[in-house]
């Protein structure tokens, strides 16, 4: 039985607790495309670079954004070069940064699924209280129920669904329904601690072939969701096309700025394009699952956390990163 | 009073510096003496190293770069098993550092020295263009007895896994300073030479010491499993991590078995004298929650596992990347 | 990236909370989640996602017991 967990979070705490081994053979765990910055295309890094590289603008952005390549450099190569890039844990930063500073204009990196998209609302709708002006965001933001649904059309190799905890709490677990339901696959909405982990693989084996979505996080994750958040997105955000790393335009599967915000938005429309830098990297079949981080040629040879030749070994959340530190094989 | 560059110059503004801060807090006959060398008894075997200290902020909740600066290397002496004895220090000055933030440094590195029992017996001092950053690099010299026999390549299976205390404090209280997250964590930094003489005097059979600094537990044990090619198998409940270092890594999605800390060891003893080696830690002023982690067993060469605490076996490789910003 | 952890609200001023983490005190904006002293919330990037509710066990048993059923 073939296993995908949607969330990069999981996937790290999955190494974490030793859970592949602990598992029969005959289940096979396969990490799906929910690292936002592995399926990141190399467009919006180079949009970003060049951001940070123009006078009297300051790129602000999470750790991991900072390593990732665009065509040619990311953005700690620019920082060398004199590029103004801020590291921060929450976004909300920006706004202390933008009242302190406002000769310079602050663009926020924002990319992420549903459970960071409403951090991006809430940093706009205090910009817009406290009337700061010199704040924008680049997105590269993207939901899951159509991402899964890419997986389950082209690679049609998924038994059941490890399916997110905290995107989630914002969506409510109705969401996996339409799915469960058209590719008559069980989902189980798991925690993040390696007990909820296993308790949700057990869910899934016992339930394959059904159409079933379980909520296994009931303390954190309703149905419906968290409404007033949803609602907050909806004021701000529209759906779009979004452009995946290994996948290509994937429709509906992003989210981007309502025009009537236009004026926060640092340029996020059409980045699509995706540079491959080696032609080896199989970076495309891994975030889709079609293969396993050691299937691809160049893992653990050239392609390895001191030289990464993907995204995926990029951020600690990318598939071929975690394989590699805890040495995993299944 | 800032730091300029006059302060570097080697003339009477550098000898009134050196007199007023580092000879009036470091006093001692040899480097009163403010020859060009210091001249001291030695041992036929010596143990030296030498280490450079770049933290940010100088100043965190429990210790400082100075205090930093005298127990790196004492502590490096010591897992040698050796006796620390003496150390220099030298000191890279920003222009616009502050003079009273070194003569803190001073006070806190003529105290921590005191504390271990060793003498500041050489230093320099420089200054460059900048904004007020102070860096030290000090080297040290112990003696070894001729028996002595500690080293990463020593460790057998059978013998037992011991950590001296608490992971992750000086990591996180340094991470905490730069994050603006409010806590009570303290680095742990502090000589741990007593700890390592009367582990070598207590007839325990001591392997291989390390200090578990920069890279944390798993890189200093796979360090180790690679010297002696062995398999070194540790268990996850036992491994001693202080509550609110455990919240404070979750909120950042942290591991502490890769961060840095600056008190604490891990020794690798003959099983037998596990618990020998244990009560000797626990004994000892730092090493109150001391614990026997893990054992080298059989298994694959030049590995580290972890039975996980559902009971899965995870292998901990050395730390990848940068970890963090620096921290010691 | 949804790295997040429940902690506990300790006081609440307009939109701003002040939530415990084992001893460790960050400030998380509250304006999706009304939420009081005492409240346990998931904190995600500054942000706080949703307050814990005691549902746990009960619902967890059930699902349990259907699924024991099936094959």
């Amino acid at each position: 039985m073939n296993i995908m967990e949607v969330c990069g979070t999981h996937t790290a705490e999955i190494s974490h607790c030793g859970i592949p081994g602990l598992l029969s053979e005959n289940i096979h765990l396969i990490s799906g495309p929910g690292c936002p910055v592995c399926v990141t295309v190399t467009d919006y890094i180079d949009k970003l670079t060049e951001l940070s590289l123009a006078p009297g603008i300051t790129v602000v952005t999470f750790g991991d954004m900072l390593r990732v390549m665009g065509k040619n450099q990311s953005l700690n190569d620019v920082k060398a070069l004199g590029g103004q890039v801020r590291m921060v844990y929450s976004p909300m930063d920006t706004l202390k940064f933008a009242a302190a500073d406002k000769t310079k204009t602050f663009v926020f990196a924002a990319v992420g699924f549903e459970t960071t998209t409403p951090v991006y609302v809430m940093l706009l709708n205090e910009a817009i209280k406290h009337g700061i002006t010199n704040i924008k965001i680049l997105t590269s933001l993207k939901t899951m129920p159509a991402v899964i649904d890419w997986v389950c059309e082209n690679q049609g190799n998924i038994d059941g669904f490890l399916a997110p905890g905290h995107v989630s709490t914002i969506t409510g677990s109705d969401i996996f329904i339409p799915l469960a339901e058209k590719y008559q696959l069980p989902f189980a909405v798991a925690g993040f601690g390696g007990e909820q982990i296993l308790e949700a693989l057990y869910a899934l084996v016992k339930c394959r072939g059904k159409a079933k979505v379980m909520n296994l996080y009931p303390s954190v994750v309703t149905a419906k969701g968290n409404e007033a958040a949803q609602e907050m997105v909806k004021k701000y955000f529209v759906p779009c096309d979004a452009a995946w790393r290994g996948i290509g335009v994937i429709a509906g599967s992003g989210m981007i700025l309502r025009d009537e915000y236009a004026a926060f938005d640092a340029g996020s429309a059409e980045l699509t394009a995706d540079h491959i830098h080696n032609p080896k990297c199989r970076c495309a079949q891994v975030l889709t699952g079609a293969i396993k981080p050691t299937q691809c040629p160049l893992f653990g040879t050239e392609c390895t956390p001191q030289a990464q030749q993907g995204a995926c070994m990029v951020s600690t959340e990318g598939s071929c990163y975690n394989y590699f530190v805890n040495k995993r094989k299944a | 009073m800032k730091i300029t560059m006059t302060h570097g110059s080697g003339g009477k503004a550098t000898s009134d510096l050196i007199a007023n801060i580092f000879a009036k807090h470091f006093q001692n006959p040899v480097l009163a003496k403010m020859e060009d060398s210091a001249v001291v008894p030695g041992a036929a075997t010596l143990a030296i190293t030498t280490d450079s200290f770049v933290v940010t902020p100088l100043f965190f909740n429990g210790g400082d770069i100075g205090k930093l600066a005298v127990c790196g290397t004492v502590n490096d002496l010591a897992v040698s098993g050796a006796v620390p004895k003496y150390l220099t220090c030298g000191f890279i000055l920003e222009e616009g550092a502050e003079t009273e933030d070194l003569e803190k440094i001073a006070v806190s590195m003529a105290e921590t020295a005191e504390e271990a029992g060793v003498v500041i017996v050489a230093g320099d001092t420089k200054v460059v263009e900048g904004s007020g950053g102070i860096y030290i690099n000090t080297s040290g010299v112990g003696f070894l007895a001729d028996s002595c026999c500690v080293s990463a390549a020593n460790c057998a299976e059978g013998d037992a896994v011991l950590l001296s205390g608490n992971l992750g404090d000086h990591h996180a209280a340094i991470l905490s300073a730069r994050m603006n997250i409010a806590n009570t964590i303290q680095s742990d930094c502090a000589p741990l030479n007593d700890m390592t003489a009367a582990l070598m005097k207590s007839g325990v059979r001591v392997k291989a010491m390390r200090d578990v600094t920069r890279g944390g537990l798993a890189t200093v044990l796979n360090e180790f499993a690679a010297a002696s090619q062995c398999c070194i198998l540790l268990n996850e409940e036992r491994i001693p991590v202080s509550e609110q270092v455990r919240g404070f890594c979750g909120i950042l999605g942290l591991d502490p078995l890769y961060m840095g800390n600056e008190g604490k060891m891990v020794a690798v003893v003959a099983g037998e004298d596990a618990q020998k080696a244990l009560n000797c830690m626990k004994n000892c002023k730092y090493g109150e929650n001391a614990a026997v982690i893990g054992e080298v067993a059989s298994g694959e060469a030049e590995t580290v596992l972890l039975n996980t605490l559902i009971g899965g076996i995870r292998i901990l490789t050395e730390l990848y990347g940068e970890g963090l910003p620096r921290i010691c | 990236m949804c790295v997040a952890m429940p902690g506990k609200v300790l006081a609440v001023n307009e939109n701003i909370a002040a939530v415990d983490f084992s001893g460790n005190i960050v400030e998380a904006q509250a304006d999706l989640v009304s939420v009081e002293p005492g409240d346990y919330v998931l904190v995600h990037a500054g942000f706080i996602l949703q307050k814990l509710s005691q549902e746990e066990g009960d619902t967890l048993a059930e699902l349990f017991r259907e699924i024991e059923s099936y094959e």
